[in-house]
C-alpha cells in the first residue's frame, strides 16, 4: 500500500477511502438486509433529498458552521490565554480554576437555555455556547502542555539572560502546542454539538434547527441528512485544525 | 558573508598566552537548602584561559556549584562569587551547557545554536550567518537545516556547544556534556573539545565523573568533598598539550589517576556510608 501514503493526492485518497466504503456498506447493508427505510433509508434516497434541497442545506451548513466556528475561536484563545494565566499566577489558578471545573458540571442543555434567553436567537447565542464546551478543554491541555516543560530548558534560557517573554515565545508556547492541538482537535467536535444545542431553542435555520424540524415531522431521511450536514460541519473545522496542525507541530511525530 | 567570517575571526582570535588574571573567584561560598547544607565554604580560583574539571561524588552539590556559578541560584550571604575581581550577578554572563543537551525540537540546527544569540538580541540574519560559518568546526556541516531529532547523540552535543560558544562569554560552564555518549563517541568528542577549546580560547569549568575524562581535558583538576560539597582536593595536570588518547596509558597518567582516584573514592565511601547515593 506505498502508493497511499506518497503525496498530497495520495493522503486525500487515504482520507476519501474508508467514506466510500462507509457508504458503499450503507448502500449494500439496506439493499441486502431489507432495512425498512424507517430505521435506515438508503444512502441515494438522502443525498437525493439533499441535492433537491441543496440551497437550503448549503444554508444551513454555513450557519452552523460559523457559529461553530466563532464558538471555537473564542474558546480557543480564552482557553490558552487562561492557561498562561494560570501559569503565570498561581493564586488566580487556585482562585479560578474550581469555577472553570464547576461550570462544567452544568448540563449543557440547561446552560443553552439562560444563553438563548440572554441573548435571543443570535449568532452569538450559539457561539457562546460552544465557546462554553471548548475553553475547558483547551484550558486544561494547554496548562498541562505548559507545565510539561522541563524546567532545565528555563534555566537554559535563564542563563542566557532571556527575558519573561522570551521564555514565553521561544519556549513555554512552541512547547504546549501539541498538546494544545489535541484539544482543539477535540474541541472542533464540542464546538458543532454547542451549535446544534444552540439552535435547539428556536432557531429556524442551520443544521440543528433542521434536524429537530426533520424529528418532529418524522422525516426520516431529512434527518439522515440534516446528520450527513452536521458530519461536513464537524469534519471541515477538524480537517482546518488538522491542516493548521501539520503546519505548526511538524516535529510531533518524531518526539 | 564577510561580516560573519569577521566575527568568526575574532572568535577564532587566540588571544595573548593566558596571563595568570582571575576570571573566576569563589571565595567561601556556601548554600543551604532548609535542613540540607549543600555547599560549606567552597573556595575556588580559575584564571582566564584555563580548563578545570570538576570531580566528586554523586549528591555533593556539584550542580548547586554549578547552578551558583551560572546565576541562576543565589549563595547563602558570607560567601563571595566575583567575576573579573568584581562582584557581579552572573546570570547572562556565562555561557552554561547543561547536562542533557536540551535542543528545541522545532528549531533546527542553526536556529538551536543561535537561541542564546537570539535572546541577546542579535539579529537573527546575522547569527545565522556565524552559525553557519562555524558548522565546520563542530563538524555539522550539510547538517545545518536537519532538525535535532534527525541527528545523532554526538552531533546534537555539538550542536548545544555551538550554541554554548554563540553565547560569546568568557565564562563556559559544561555539566557533563559527554555523559550520555558511548565511549568511542565520548573520546572522540573530549579531543575535539580541548582541539575547539586551543583555538577559540575560553574559560572552562567542567563537570564530569570520569576520572580519566577530567585528567585528558583539564589544566587542573578539582575534586569535591562529600556533602556538604567544598574543595577537598586541587590537581594541578602538567601533562603536555595537544593531548592525544596515548596520553591516556602512560605511567603519568596513571599516577594522577592513581591518586585522585584515592581521593574521589574516600569521598564516595562517605556519601555511601550516609546513604545519599
Amino acid at each position: 500500500m506505498r502508493w497511499l501514503r506518497a503525496s498530497g493526492l495520495a493522503a486525500l485518497a487515504r482520507a476519501a477511502l474508508p467514506l466510500l466504503l462507509l457508504a458503499a456498506l450503507w448502500e449494500a447493508a439496506v439493499a441486502l438486509l431489507h432495512i425498512s427505510p424507517f430505521y435506515l433509508p438508503p444512502l441515494r434516497q438522502v443525498l437525493g433529498a439533499m441535492l433537491a434541497l441543496w440551497p437550503a442545506y448549503q444554508e444551513a451548513f454555513l450557519v452552523t458552521l460559523g457559529e461553530a466556528v466563532v464558538g471555537f475561536l473564542a474558546g480557543a484563545l480564552v482557553g490558552i490565554a487562561s492557561a498562561c494565566a494560570f501559569h503565570h499566577a498561581r493564586w488566580l489558578r487556585d482562585m479560578l480554576f474550581p469555577l472553570f471545573v464547576a461550570s462544567q458540571t452544568v448540563p449543557v442543555i440547561a446552560f443553552g437555555a439562560i444563553v438563548v434567553l440572554w441573548f435571543g436567537n443570535t449568532l452569538l447565542a450559539k457561539a457562546a455556547i460552544a465557546f462554553y464546551l471548548t475553553f475547558f478543554p483547551v484550558t486544561v491541555n494547554a496548562l498541562a502542555g505548559i507545565e510539561a516543560v522541563d524546567p532545565r530548558q528555563v534555566a537554559l534560557l535563564r542563563s542566557f539572560g532571556a527575558s519573561r517573554r522570551d521564555i514565553w515565545w521561544k519556549l513555554l508556547l512552541p512547547s504546549a502546542l501539541p498538546r494544545i492541538f489535541t484539544a482543539l482537535r477535540l474541541s472542533a467536535g464540542l464546538a458543532l454539538a454547542g451549535a446544534i444545542v444552540g439552535e435547539w431553542f428556536g432557531a429556524s435555520i442551520g443544521v440543528g434547527a433542521m434536524l429537530l424540524a426533520a424529528l418532529f415531522n418524522e422525516q426520516v431521511v431529512a434527518m439522515w441528512a440534516a446528520i450527513l450536514a452536521a458530519a461536513g460541519v464537524g469534519g471541515t473545522i477538524f480537517a482546518a485544525v488538522a491542516l493548521l496542525e501539520g503546519r505548526l507541530v511538524f516535529w510531533r511525530d518524531e518526539l | 558573508m564577510t561580516n560573519a567570517a569577521d566575527q568568526l575571526d575574532q572568535l577564532l582570535t587566540v588571544g595573548e598566552a593566558p596571563a595568570a588574571r582571575t576570571k573566576l573567584q569563589l571565595r567561601g561560598v556556601s548554600r543551604r537548602f532548609g535542613a540540607v547544607q549543600a555547599l560549606a565554604k567552597v573556595d575556588l580560583g580559575i584564571a582566564e584561559g584555563e580548563f578545570v574539571t570538576l570531580i566528586g561524588p554523586s549528591g555533593c552539590g556539584k550542580s548547586t556549584l554549578f547552578n551558583i556559578v551560572a546565576g541562576l541560584l543565589e549563595a547563602d550571604p558570607g560567601g563571595e562569587v566575583l567575576l573579573d575581581g568584581a562582584p557581579a550577578s552572573l546570570l547572562g554572563k556565562v555561557a552554561f551547557m547543561p547536562q542533557r543537551d536540551l535542543l528545541l525540537p522545532w528549531r533546527n540546527v542553526l536556529d538551536n545554536a543561535i537561541l542564546a544569540a537570539e535572546v541577546e538580541g542579535r539579529p537573527k540574519r546575522e547569527a545565522r550567518e556565524l552559525a553557519r560559518a562555524m558548522a565546520a568546526d563542530f563538524g555539522l556541516k550539510g547538517f545545518e537545516n536537519h532538525y535535532p531529532q534527525q541527528l545523532s547523540g554526538g552531533m546534537r552535543q555539538r550542536v548545544a556547544l555551538m550554541r554554548t560558544f554563540l553565547f560569546d562569554r568568557d565564562l563556559m560552564l559544561l555539566d557533563e556534556p559527554f555523559g550520555a555518549l558511548d565511549a568511542l563517541t565520548r573520546a572522540m568528542m573530549q579531543r575535539w573539545l580541548l582541539d575547539i577549546w586551543s583555538r577559540y580560547r575560553r574559560t572552562i569549568l567542567f563537570i564530569t565523573h570520569d576520572i580519566d575524562e577530567a585528567i585528558f581535558l583539564g589544566d587542573r583538576v578539582v575534586v569535591m568533598s562529600a556533602r556538604p560539597g567544598s574543595i577537598k582536593l586541587e590537581r594541578r595536570i602538567d601533562l603536555p598539550r595537544p593531548r592525544d588518547p596515548a596520553l591516556l596509558t602512560t605511567p603519568a597518567f596513571n599516577a594522577i589517576k592513581r591518586e585522585l582516584l584515592d581521593a574521589v573514592e574516600e569521598e564516595s565511601m562517605k556519601t555511601f556510608a550516609s546513604g545519599a547515593a
